[in-house]
C-alpha cells in the first residue's frame, strides 16, 4: 500500500466505526505520507472510508481481507467526522468549517475523478458559478467603511477577475452547516407511524448540538440540544434507545432523549475518577499528574472527552446488552457502563467500570464478541492493538460492574500489527501528540482581556481599531 | 479595550437619567469577525435567558428569584428556576441592528410587541441600550420604548441560545456587512445553511427583511433565500403595503447615509414557509 500504513488496519473486516488515527507515520522528508484521520465502514461491511490530512476521503473495498482503494476525492475543508449511512450508498462527511455534505460513496467517474475536471456537475446550493466578467461589486454611490472601500478599490485593480473558488469535481451535496466550528456528526433513524425518519445530529465547539432531518430535507432543523457549557467534541448514539450521549470539555457527560432534544440526565465523570481504585492499585488519575502530560490551562479538573462507543456485552449465558466506553484525552484508561442504567433518572448514582490500559487508547472497534482498543504506544515491542472480551454479570453486589478479559484469541490475529516494527522516522513527540490529541485545544479561552476586547478582531490582524466612522 | 478609554471615561462622565447618549462616545469599528470567538455572553438555551431585565415593564408579576446584575443570565440551566418569567415572548428582532435607528422606528408602532436589536459591537450595543433607557425614561407617561431593547451577540452562531423554535414573526437584516472578497462570503449574514437557523427560529408566515445598498450583496441575499426551500419571496404589491418596508428604507442609520449620498437601496422579503412533511 502506497502509504505504508494499511497493514495497521485489522486484516479481517471487522475494522472499527471511526477514527482510527495512525500510530507512526514514515515521513520521507520530501514525500509525505497522509495520516488517516477518520475510518468508517459501511454497515454492510462492503467498503472502508478513510479521512486522510490531505483532505481527501478515500474508499477502499474491502474483499477477502483485502483493502483495495477505489477511489479519492479531495474536500475542500478538512473533514472531521464521516459516516456511511445505513442504505450502504452515501456518505455523510462534515468538515470543521462547519458544513456537512453528502457524497455517493461509489462516485460514477471513479477513476478520472482528478483527472478530468469539469465532467461532475456541482450540485451544491451555494456553489459559485463563477462570474461571467468582472463586475464591481458596488457603485461608488455605496455607502463605505475604509474596510470595505479598500477591499473594493483592490477588487477594481485586479483587472482579470476569475472566480477563485473552484467547484468541486465530483457530485456532492450540502446538507446543512454550522458557522461555529464542527466537532462531530452521527446519523441516526427512528420509527414513526410505521416509516423510518432519518436525521443529521451535528455537534460544534460552541456548546450546540442540533437535530436536522435526514437528507433529501437537511434543510429542516428539528431542534437542539442546549446545556453543554464547554465545547462539544462527541456524539454517541445509544442502539435501541432514542439516546443520545454527548462530551466534550466538561467533566461530565450528558444524556438526552433527543427526539424532544431534552436532557435526561448528565453522569459525572470526574468525581468518579477520583473515587475509583483501579485494580493494582495505581491511581487513576495518575495520567494528569504524570510527566509531560499538560494539564489543560487554567483548569486541571476540566476533563477533553476524546471517545464515545457502544460496543457489546456478554450478560449470563448468551444474552448480549450494549455497554458504553469512554475515553479521556490522555488518560491510559476506558470507563465502561452498562447502557440499559442510562434512563435511570438523575439523582440515582451510576456505577462506571475503569478499564485500566497501558497507554491513551486512541479508538475502539467492535466485533460481534470483542473490543478492539489501539493505544498510543510508541516504541517497539509495546503492543498497540489489544482485544477485550467484556462480561457484564448481573447479580452481584457492584451490578454496574463490566469485567474486561483480554481475548488472547483474537490478539493473536492482530499479531502483525503488534510486532510490524516501526521505521522510526524522526517525527517528534511533540508532532505525534498534535496529531492525536487534539480535543483539549477546543477549549475556549475566557475572561482574559476586558469585554470590549474582542468585537474588534479581524482575522488578519486587528490593525485600525476606530479606523472607519459610520458617519 | 473597547475603544480609547478616554472616550469611555468621557461617556461616563456626562452619563445622566433620561439624557440620549451621544453617538461619537460610543464608535466602533463597522467590522467583526464572525468566526471568533469573542468574549460573548450568551445563554446556555433560551430558557436560560433573564428576559425580565430587558423588558422589565412586560415582566411577569409574580414576584419570584434573586435579583440578577448580569443583564444576560448567567448560562447555567440550574439558575431557570430563579428567572423571572415575562408576559410576552420576543417577536421581532433587527441583526445587527447597529445604532438602533429602525429599533426606535419600529418601537413606538407596534408598542405591544417585544422587539431585540442584536448586535456584535459591545460599545454600539451599549449605546443602543442607554438610548432605550434616556427614551424610556422620557416617554414614561406613555409607556412607550418599553418594548425596546439590545443585547450584544454573534448570532451567526448563537441564534438558536436566544429563540425557540417558531419564535419570531420578522427578522431585519438591515444594511450587512457586504463582505466583498470572495474569500469572505462565508462570513455573510445570509447563507443557504444558515438559511436554516433563521429558519427554525421563524413562525410559519414571518417574514425575513432584507436591505442593502450593495447590489451584489442584494442579487446574493435574494438568491440563498430563494435557494432555500424554506422560504419564498415577497411580491412587490405586498411589500408596498408593508409599513416596516418604508421604515426600513427610510429609518434605519445606513438607510439616511444612503439617501444622502443619493444611492440606490436595494431591497427583498421573504417568507417563512409551513415545513414539509416528512417523505
Amino acid at each position: 500500500m502506497r502509504r505504508g500504513d494499511a497493514t495497521e488496519l485489522p486484516r479481517d473486516d471487522q475494522v472499527g466505526d471511526e477514527e482510527r488515527p495512525k500510530k507512526k507515520q514514515k515521513t520521507a522528508p520530501q514525500v509525505k505520507p497522509a495520516n488517516i484521520i477518520k475510518l468508517a465502514v459501511s454497515p454492510n461491511q462492503q467498503h472502508a472510508v478513510a479521512v486522510t490530512d490531505d483532505k481527501h476521503v478515500r474508499v477502499f473495498s474491502l474483499f477477502d481481507g483485502n483493502l483495495v482503494e477505489l477511489s479519492q476525492r479531495c474536500m475542500p475543508k478538512r473533514p472531521c467526522a464521516i459516516q456511511v449511512l445505513p442504505e450502504n450508498t452515501t456518505i455523510i462527511c462534515g468538515d470543521k468549517f462547519g458544513d456537512v455534505y453528502s457524497l455517493p460513496l461509489l462516485p460514477e467517474t471513479a477513476t478520472e475523478v482528478d483527472t478530468e475536471p469539469g465532467a461532475a456537475k456541482d450540485t451544491a446550493p451555494e456553489a459559485d458559478t463563477g462570474k461571467p466578467a468582472f463586475k464591481p461589486s458596488a457603485t461608488n454611490l455605496t455607502v463605505h467603511t475604509q474596510r470595505n472601500r479598500k477591499a473594493l478599490e483592490a477588487q477594481m485593480q485586479q483587472k482579470a477577475f476569475s472566480a477563485k473558488k473552484e467547484a468541486l469535481q465530483f457530485e456532492h451535496k450540502l446538507l446543512l452547516g454550522h458557522v461555529s466550528m464542527l466537532t462531530d456528526v452521527a446519523y441516526a433513524t427512528r420509527k414513526v407511524d410505521g416509516r423510518e425518519r432519518g436525521y443529521i445530529l451535528t455537534a460544534d465547539r460552541d456548546e450546540h448540538i442540533r437535530i436536522s432531518r435526514g437528507p433529501p430535507q437537511s434543510h429542516v432543523i428539528e431542534g437542539y440540544c442546549l446545556g453543554h457549557k464547554e465545547f462539544v467534541s462527541k456524539l454517541c448514539l445509544v442502539p435501541g434507545m432514542n439516546l443520545l450521549i454527548s462530551g466534550g470539555g466538561e467533566n461530565e457527560l450528558y444524556v438526552w432523549e433527543w427526539p424532544s432534544c431534552t436532557l435526561k440526565r448528565t453522569i459525572p465523570l470526574y468525581d468518579a475518577m477520583l473515587s475509583m481504585q483501579v485494580p493494582g492499585s495505581k491511581e487513576s488519575y495518575r495520567a494528569y499528574s504524570k510527566d509531560g502530560v499538560q494539564i489543560p490551562s487554567g483548569s486541571g479538573k476540566n476533563l477533553a472527552i476524546s471517545g464515545l462507543w457502544t460496543v457489546p456485552c456478554q450478560v449470563a449465558g448468551d444474552k448480549k446488552e450494549t455497554v458504553l466506553m469512554v475515553a479521556v484525552e490522555r488518560m491510559p484508561g476506558l470507563y465502561i457502563m452498562p447502557t440499559n442504567w442510562l434512563p435511570l433518572t438523575s439523582g440515582e448514582e451510576l456505577g462506571l467500570t475503569l478499564l485500566d490500559l497501558e497507554y491513551p487508547p486512541l479508538d475502539v472497534a467492535c466485533t460481534a464478541d470483542s473490543v478492539i482498543v489501539s493505544l498510543d504506544a510508541r516504541e517497539e515491542g509495546q503492543a498497540r492493538v489489544r482485544a477485550y472480551q467484556l462480561r457484564h454479570a448481573e447479580g452481584q453486589k457492584q451490578v454496574w460492574r463490566v469485567e474486561c478479559t483480554r481475548d488472547e484469541e483474537f490478539e493473536k490475529k492482530l499479531q502483525c500489527a503488534n510486532t510490524r516494527s516501526v521505521a522510526d522516522t524522526g517525527v517528534g513527540a511533540k508532532a505525534l501528540d498534535d496529531l492525536l490529541y487534539g480535543v483539549a485545544n477546543l477549549r475556549k479561552r475566557r475572561g482574559w482581556g476586558d469585554s470590549g476586547k474582542a468585537g474588534d478582531d479581524e482575522l488578519e490582524g486587528g490593525a485600525g481599531m476606530e479606523d472607519a466612522p459610520e458617519d | 479595550m473597547a475603544g480609547p478609554p478616554k472616550k469611555r471615561q468621557k461617556r461616563d462622565d456626562i452619563k445622566q437619567e433620561g439624557q440620549m447618549p451621544q453617538k461619537k462616545f460610543y464608535r466602533q469599528r463597522a467590522h467583526a469577525n464572525p468566526f471568533s470567538d469573542h468574549d460573548l455572553k450568551y445563554p446556555a438555551s433560551p430558557a436560560a435567558m433573564d428576559w425580565s431585565q430587558h423588558y422589565p415593564a412586560f415582566a411577569a408579576t409574580v414576584p419570584a428569584g434573586v435579583p440578577n446584575d448580569d443583564p444576560i443570565a448567567t448560562p447555567d440551566h440550574d439558575k431557570q428556576n430563579h428567572l423571572q418569567p415575562i408576559s410576552k415572548q420576543v417577536q421581532v428582532a433587527d441583526i445587527g441592528c447597529g445604532f438602533g435607528g429602525l429599533l426606535f422606528a419600529l418601537a413606538p408602532k407596534m408598542p405591544e410587541t417585544l422587539i431585540l436589536g442584536l448586535e456584535i459591537r459591545t460599545s454600539v450595543t451599549e449605546f443602543v441600550q442607554e438610548k432605550a433607557k434616556a427614551l424610556r425614561v422620557q416617554h414614561a407617561s406613555t409607556g412607550l420604548y418599553q418594548n425596546v431593547s439590545c443585547i450584544r451577540a454573534n448570532t451567526m452562531k448563537f441564534l438558536p441560545n436566544f429563540f425557540v423554535k417558531g419564535q419570531l414573526s420578522k427578522i431585519f437584516l438591515c444594511f450587512p456587512d457586504p463582505h466583498f472578497k470572495a474569500r469572505k462570503h462565508k462570513a455573510r449574514i445570509v447563507s443557504t445553511t444558515l438559511n436554516s437557523e433563521y429558519a427554525f427560529v421563524m413562525k410559519p408566515g414571518g417574514k425575513v427583511y432584507t436591505i442593502t445598498d450593495v447590489e451584489d450583496l442584494h442579487v446574493w441575499m435574494a438568491e440563498h433565500f430563494a435557494a432555500h426551500p424554506s422560504f419564498e419571496r415577497v411580491g412587490e404589491e405586498e411589500l408596498e403595503g408593508d409599513e416596516c418596508v418604508g421604515t426600513m428604507r427610510t429609518e434605519t442609520e445606513e438607510g439616511k447615509k444612503v439617501e444622502r449620498n443619493s444611492g440606490t437601496k436595494y431591497v427583498v422579503v421573504f417568507r417563512r414557509l409551513e415545513d414539509p412533511p416528512w417523505p
